[in-house]
Parts: structure tokens; C-alpha cells; sequence
């Protein structure tokens, strides 16, 4: 089983979050194994098994239990580190280097799409596709 | 050779204490790299053009001592006081703009600071008229209510000390001063000194640095005559001394962030939690630690990694913060 966590949380202003990667169905299409979307009430879902605002230890469980994981730069990439699982993260406009685990696959495009300043709401960066990985790309990591 | 800023908080006090200070700064045998008066009165004046001030800058300009007049937002010293603590410098040596220093007070504590391994500030004698026996005091936190400063006598060696009062020579950008003091700032430099002292660096008060303390009855601190701005500031100085040197952490972030805390939380000891998320880290709230201490961005991992132009992880911006 893949695990999938899709989006980071909403942004104040509302609006699409530059950390959201643009892809999810098309690298869903790609994947051949079962996979679980976890989420809170409100987010889009993508696959049949969408498991809403699970508790902790509910979502350390599934992370125990899936082959992988796939994720945006948002609080899930941290949990699934602390628990000790590799997986990979979608990056865009924040910084591996800062945010991220060097045990996970961080696949970004280039370090010159990222935010100029790393510190503030991420409300203040535009969403742009163009910066993130293709799902072919991901798919490689898998 | 340490970048060192001389940082002049004045309200009141343009056409009395002002310039002599200033001019005794000029007066140094080691000089500033620069001076910045930050001027906080109530109703500010352009001094710039006045002959005085004209007079004192030209010498400044004639000793290559860089000047700024910089007009503060009215919100206390400790506002700006931070802001000096942020612009880049090594050292801030602050200077009361009533507290007049011999010529050979920033040589020393200079000396001092860079001598001595892991300085965080040094301060020499403040002597208001004449000196306070102070012979038998401590400099411990735990005995401020019952025991003279250290600084308010003559100092005839270096000692070590937990806190100090005014005037002082600190290392710049390692600590904050706290924002959630009223305008008067009472206990502010008490709070600050004592806040580099846990974090582990040395306080010391230093001979052949004595500055004498004019205590202009009026401006600075005695403008402000409401008795429930000192009772707040008092109140927050004693919550501090309440958790006896614990590490106090507040943990203002998101989730992951407290994920990633979590990593660090075991090599503290006995630290005193506040957070926002206690099903990762167990806690008191949030909304007490406002009540408690004021201001939290002392404690802001954001702004902390804001202001240290930060590149590297996470989890080490923590470190720096913590230990």
C-alpha cells in the first residue's frame, strides 16, 4: 500500500498553497498499487480509500504499514521521519535544505523556484505548476 | 577586529544629559565603529542643526566615528535597545542618556569581552553621586531584592554575576530583549543580562569602567509616572525568576515544527514546556506563556531563523535556540 498526503494545510487568505503539487491524478493514474489518501474533511479526494482527520496514532499505524509514502512539504513529512519511514516529498518553493529529511527522496526542480524568503506565510508566494516534478519523475522513486 | 555599536536610548533629555554623554563617548581611548542616538521623546526635534550637536558630530566625523540620529517609534528603550541588538554588529555597548562614562569605560569592558572566553556582557561601575558598598553582594538573581548591585560600587576585579543593571557592553544578536514590557521597560536590562546567563554565557562586571549615573529626575524612564506599567514589567521580571534558571520553551509553531522539536526536547533539563500542540509535546498553553511573559517572539522559530539569514535545517535552527 502507497500512502498519500496530498496538500499542505490552507492557506489564511485563501487561495491555492505554492506547496500543493498540481499532478495528484495524473501520478495516481501511473501508480499500480493500492493506494490510501489521508487528509482532513474538506480537501479533494482522489482515490476511494480517503481516511479523514485520523488521530496520531492512527496515522503513525499507517505509516507503519505502508510500503511508501508520498507527500507535499507540510506537518506529515515530519511525522512519517520521526516514526523512522523514508518517503517522498514534493517540493516547490520552500527549501529542502531547511524543511526537509536527507532520508527522504526530496525531489524539487530547481533551487531557483524557491521562495526568496523561506520565513514568511506562504500566502505571500504565487502557486506556479511549472515548479514541481512530473509524475514520471516521481514515479522513478518508487 | 569586532564590529562594536555605542547605542543611545534618549527621551528628555536633549538639552541636558544628551550631550555630555555624547561627548564622553567621543572622549573614549578605544572609540565605537559607530554611534546611534535613538531618539524616543514624545515630541521629537531635528537637534542635528543645533551648534552643540553640530559640534559634538563634527568630532565624531574627525575621529571616524560613523553617527546616526534615528527617530524611535515611542514604544520604549527596550524597542530599541533590540533593534541595535539586530543590525549586525558584534558588540553593543549601550549607554544611558544620563550615565556619563570615564574615558576608559569602553577599552575595558572591550578588553574584557573578547579576552575572556564566552562573554555575553560586561558591565563596570554606575555611580550615582557616590558609591554603594556592595562588597559582600553576590550578583545572583536569587538575591536581587536583599542585596545592592554590584555595579552601584567601585569594581576592583572581574567577577562574575548573573545579571546587570545599566550600561553595558553585550554581544549582539545571540539574545532578545522582551517586547511584551510596558513603555517604561522597568527591569528590562535585569531581564536581558540574566536571559544571556542562561543561555550559557558569562556576565561580568569589570574595574576601570566606572560611568557616572547623572539620574536625571526628569526624562527616560521616570517620564512615565503610571504605577501599573512598572507592576506589569515587575510581574512578568518575577514569572522568569519563578522558573529558577529552568529552560523555558515555547513552542508558538505549527505541527511539524513540534514534530521536529520533539527530537530536541530530551537533551533540556527539566524544561518548562508551553506549546500548541500537547498530543506531540505535553504542555501548558500558549495563551499562558503570553500571560506569563509578555512577549514570545524571543521564542518565534520563524523570526529567530529570519533573523540569522538561517540555510540550514530546521532542527539545528532549534538548537541554536535552545542549547
Amino acid at each position: 500500500m502507497i500512502l498519500i498526503h496530498p496538500f499542505a494545510k490552507p492557506l489564511i487568505k485563501g487561495g491555492i498553497n505554492p506547496k500543493n503539487y498540481p499532478y495528484w491524478k495524473e501520478l495516481i493514474g501511473l501508480i499500480k498499487e493500492p493506494i490510501v489518501q489521508i487528509g482532513v474533511e474538506g480537501e479533494e479526494q482522489l482515490v476511494p480509500d480517503f481516511r479523514k482527520n485520523l488521530s496520531m496514532p492512527e496515522l503513525r499505524q499507517l505509516i507503519k504499514d505502508c510500503r511508501v509514502w508520498i507527500g507535499v512539504d507540510s506537518f506529515f513529512q515530519h511525522l512519517a521521519w520521526s516514526e523512522g519511514k523514508p518517503g517522498i516529498v514534493l517540493w516547490s518553493v520552500s527549501d529542502p535544505l531547511i524543511f526537509g529529511h536527507p532520508e527522504n527522496h526530496n525531489l524539487l526542480v530547481s533551487r531557483k523556484h524557491l521562495a526568496p524568503n523561506q520565513f514568511l506565510w506562504w500566502d505571500y508566494t504565487a502557486f506556479d505548476e511549472n515548479k514541481f516534478v512530473k509524475p514520471a519523475e516521481v514515479l522513478k522513486f518508487l | 577586529m569586532s564590529k562594536v555599536l555605542c547605542s543611545i536610548a534618549t527621551r528628555g533629555r536633549y538639552h541636558s544629559t544628551l550631550p555630555l554623554v555624547l561627548q564622553a563617548v567621543i572622549n573614549q581611548t578605544w572609540l565605537p565603529n559607530k554611534v546611534i542616538i535613538f531618539d524616543d521623546n514624545d515630541e521629537p526635534q531635528d537637534m542635528r542643526k543645533e551648534f552643540i550637536y553640530q559640534h559634538l558630530f563634527q568630532q565624531m566625523q574627525a575621529k571616524g566615528i560613523e553617527w546616526e540620529w534615528l527617530f524611535a517609534d515611542k514604544k520604549g528603550q527596550h524597542h530599541i535597545h533590540q533593534k541595535a541588538n539586530e543590525m549586525g554588529y558584534d558588540w553593543v555597548w549601550r549607554v544611558d542618556d544620563d550615565c556619563i562614562p570615564e574615558p576608559t569605560v569602553l577599552q575595558s569592558l572591550y578588553s574584557h569581552a573578547t579576552q575572556i572566553e564566552n562573554v555575553g556582557a560586561v558591565g563596570g561601575s554606575i555611580i550615582t553621586g557616590k558609591p554603594v558598598n556592595a562588597s559582600k553582594s553576590t550578583g545572583h538573581i536569587e538575591n536581587i531584592d536583599n542585596e545592592p548591585n554590584i555595579q552601584w560600587d567601585f569594581i576592583k576585579g572581574i567577577r562574575e554575576v548573573m545579571h546587570l543593571h545599566c550600561s553595558f557592553l553585550y554581544r549582539a544578536g545571540v539574545h532578545d530583549f522582551n517586547l511584551g514590557l510596558s513603555r517604561v521597560a522597568h527591569r528590562e536590562e535585569t531581564l536581558f543580562t540574566y536571559g544571556l546567563y542562561l543561555k550559557g554565557y558569562k556576565v561580568l562586571t569589570a574595574p576601570h569602567a566606572t560611568s557616572w549615573h547623572m539620574k536625571n529626575p526628569e526624562g527616560g524612564i521616570r517620564a512615565e509616572t503610571k504605577r501599573e506599567m512598572f507592576d506589569h514589567d515587575e510581574q512578568i521580571f518575577r514569572n522568569f525568576l519563578s522558573y529558577s534558571g529552568r529552560p523555558i520553551v515555547v513552542l508558538n509553531c505549527g505541527l511539524g515544527d513540534h514534530i521536529v522539536f520533539s527530537k530536541i526536547l530530551p537533551e533540556l533539563d527539566n524544561p518548562a514546556v508551553f506549546t500548541c500542540y500537547p498530543e506531540i509535546i505535553a504542555g501548558r498553553s500558549i495563551a499562558e506563556a503570553q500571560h506569563l511573559f509578555g512577549d514570545l517572539d524571543q521564542w518565534n522559530i520563524y523570526k529567530k531563523m529570519d533573523q540569522w539569514k538561517w540555510t540550514d535545517s530546521l532542527e539545528n535552527a532549534y538548537r541554536k535556540l535552545y542549547l
